[in-house]
């Protein structure tokens, strides 16, 4: 049992908060008031220096690459790390990056229209196709995720060769990870906030009350932090799926305490605060939402009793 | 990162448990029944603690010099898991093992570790802890237990509250106040006094917790020697901060809890209740509750065997417990609402009767949010 990063995972991980620091990754407003900042240089730049492709490095492991995606996901840029970096060196290492992750084919999917390649989770089997110019259908959305759908539907995906129950088990820890993550680069943000802004003559977050529900935000956010990475290496079924339940159940809650104490400013799109939350707003839903990720995990906790 | 136990680490466990189960008694479902502050535990604890010590697993992870192994913290953790799943045959006893012990190796005299710890490395003392008082319980800096210099002696005047295992203790941890009254947490002193000494009154208070598991502790004119005085005048603070890390992530009840729940699944399978999709919701969001505690707690305990100082992670760590005890709990009354009296099993009744002591005894779980405000957000105090 140990919490500390091994010395590998400490370098790595040291390494990707200075890139985390770097210009590319900071704060701006996006073109023409898009929801989301899709930094398609960092993007490269981890992508160049080999991030997304730690999982299979032996000191490394699912676990840094959960970890990188936690991390990456509170920036305020957009990168794509989760299917890159945890679903893709499962069962498609050679497919060209960014990765679109697909449910269901006749729904928008995030990542699409930025994405070279896309796996498909529906149906029989996994599948995955590399995108040609044209196949991809920008869909406009408020969840601050590029998103599209596939102009020819499922033609042109291919099975891959992939237990299809662990790589949607693996695509829950990475969900997860992806989810909390947005949900500390929120807290984060809030945090900032009300240590600075006064009101009523004192910083808001002298108030009591505001201090509680950051705190119980904290708390569960850290504990969704952790079941990740747990899942991550035990990659044991019942913890994916507990971990995604958990951090989809925790989210309606701690969005809500976020923008309360935000108030108007986290309405507008001069602060990223609602990057965070509307992807975890929208990954409340993904595979099934809370529910069928609870009852998967007790399918798998309690199969024997 | 690594989440996975030992192969040592599961031996260890599997050798607590196969000692359990050998070594506690065949009436022990009626004896842990009370609670462990109550009277027939505490007696109980005065016999089995002995044994563990006999074999190794009271004080495991101290050092040789005091009686233990120098074993790893990890080791010291299974063993309290084990221990609290149980239901506590060390009573009182696990407080001496998890922080008043340590606490005396670290910040005693050479004559206080001599005359306390072999006794409690042996399993044969029983403290309590004297520092809640009428006025002073969640705010504990505005005690008000006075305790006096008189020449070679001090003398100790006030009264502690919700005292638990008191009546049964040998020895009491106190906290009293030695500078005026008004200098809060800087003017605190800690005194091990002998729960035998003249003046010490002690009346129990009927609780929800067990059988005599807390009470109101009076001290009048009660005379003690400078040498009972632990660390200095003005120094209590910082030691109880040091101890008190310990002791909120002392009791891991989210084992209890969780082996709770697998049981009420069973009951509920058995009942060929558990197909119900609400059910399975309801049970798995109870895991994660159990499971987030338990990691949250360890990430603490993982700091402290590296041995660097535990501060909010404590704090988060207690939060998750709280939470996680009382979504076992809801569980149970929402699906299985006859096992309130116990009837089903033992373990039923205690987990409902601790679940709302858990957000409560260590520091209320309201103020482990503040301090998790102050110290992990760091969010600016309330402007007074």
């Amino acid at each position: 049992m140990r919490f500390a990063p091994n010395e590998d995972q400490a370098a790595f991980l040291a390494v990707l908060d200075q890139l985390a620091q770097a210009p590319e990754a900071a704060w701006k407003p996006a073109r023409e008031w898009e929801r989301f900042d899709w930094s398609a240089e960092l993007d490269a730049l981890l992508e160049r220096n080999g991030f997304f492709d730690c999982a299979a490095e032996e000191t490394l492991g699912l676990v840094t690459a959960a970890a990188m995606t936690y991390r990456l996901a509170g920036l305020p840029v957009l990168v794509e790390c989760a299917a890159s970096s945890m679903l893709r060196p499962l069962c498609a290492p050679d497919l060209p990056r960014p990765v679109a992750v697909i449910e269901d084919a006749g729904r928008p999917a995030p990542f699409l229209p930025v994405a070279r390649s896309a796996i498909l989770l529906s149906g029989e089997g996994v599948r995955a196709a590399v995108l040609g110019d044209g196949a991809v259908e920008t869909v406009e959305n408020i969840f601050a995720y590029p998103m599209g759908t596939l102009r020819r539907g499922e033609a042109g995906f291919r099975p891959l060769d992939a237990d299809p129950a662990t790589v949607r088990d693996t695509w829950r820890v990475a969900l997860a990870a992806e989810m909390a993550g947005c949900l500390k680069g929120g807290l984060d943000a809030v945090v900032a906030h009300v240590r600075d802004r006064h009101q009523f003559g004192r910083p808001l977050g002298s108030f009591q009350v505001i201090q509680h529900r950051l705190a119980a935000a904290a708390t569960k956010i850290e504990a969704s932090y952790f079941l990740v990475l747990k899942a991550a290496q035990s990659r044991d079924p019942a913890d994916a799926a507990l971990a995604l339940g958990h951090v989809q159940d925790a989210s309606t809650r701690i969005v809500y305490d976020l923008h309360q104490f935000m108030g108007a400013m986290g309405l507008t799109l001069e602060h990223p605060l609602h990057r965070w939350t509307y992807r975890a707003r929208l990954l409340r839903s993904a595979l099934g939402g809370a529910g069928a990720n609870y009852r998967a995990a007790s399918a798998r906790r309690w199969r024997a009793a | 990162m690594d989440f996975r136990w030992t192969d040592e680490d599961r031996a260890y466990r599997a050798r607590v448990r196969a000692f359990l189960e050998r070594e506690l008694p065949a009436d022990w479902a009626e004896i842990s029944r009370h609670g462990p502050g109550s009277r027939e535990q505490t007696e109980f604890s005065l016999e089995f603690c002995p044994k563990l010590a006999e074999a190794g697993l009271l004080v495991p992870h101290w050092p040789a010099a005091w009686g233990g192994a120098d074993r790893p913290t990890w080791e010291h953790f299974i063993l309290g898991e084990e221990m609290w799943a149980a239901g506590e045959p060390r009573g009182a006893q696990y407080m001496n093992v998890n922080w008043i012990g340590p606490t005396l190796m670290r910040f005693g005299t050479e004559a206080q570790k001599r005359r306390y710890i072999p006794e409690m490395a042996a399993g044969r003392a029983v403290w309590c802890q004297g520092f809640s008082e009428p006025n002073a319980g969640s705010d504990l800096a505005s005690l008000r237990t006075r305790a006096v210099r008189d020449g070679d002696d001090y003398v100790i005047n006030g009264s502690k509250i919700w005292t638990s295992y008191a009546a049964m203790a040998q020895h009491c941890f106190l906290l009293a106040r030695t500078g005026e009254a008004s200098s809060g947490k800087a003017g605190i002193a800690i005194f091990l006094v002998p729960m035998s000494t003249p003046g010490i009154e002690v009346r129990p208070i009927p609780s929800l917790i067990g059988h005599g598991d807390i009470h109101e502790t009076f001290f009048t004119d009660v005379r003690v020697p400078v040498s009972a005085r632990l660390g200095e005048e003005g120094q209590a603070w910082s030691i109880i901060s040091y101890s008190l890390a310990n002791e909120r992530i002392g009791i891991p009840r989210y084992e209890f809890a969780a082996r709770v729940l697998d049981r009420m699944v069973e009951v509920l399978h058995a009942r060929q209740a558990f197909s119900d999709p609400l059910i399975q919701v309801r049970a798995a969001a109870a895991s994660a509750a159990c499971e987030a505690a338990r990691l949250l707690v360890y990430r603490a305990v993982d700091k402290r065997a590296r041995g660097e100082a535990v501060g909010a992670e404590a704090s988060i760590a207690r939060v998750a417990v709280a939470e996680a005890d009382n979504a076992v709990t809801d569980f149970g009354l929402d699906f299985l609402p006859d096992t309130f009296a116990g009837l089903d099993h033992p373990a039923h009744l205690a987990h409902h009767e601790r679940a709302i002591v858990t957000s409560i005894a260590a520091g209320a779980a309201e103020i482990q949010l503040g301090l998790i405000a102050r110290n992990w957000l760091e969010l600016p105090r309330e402007a007074s």
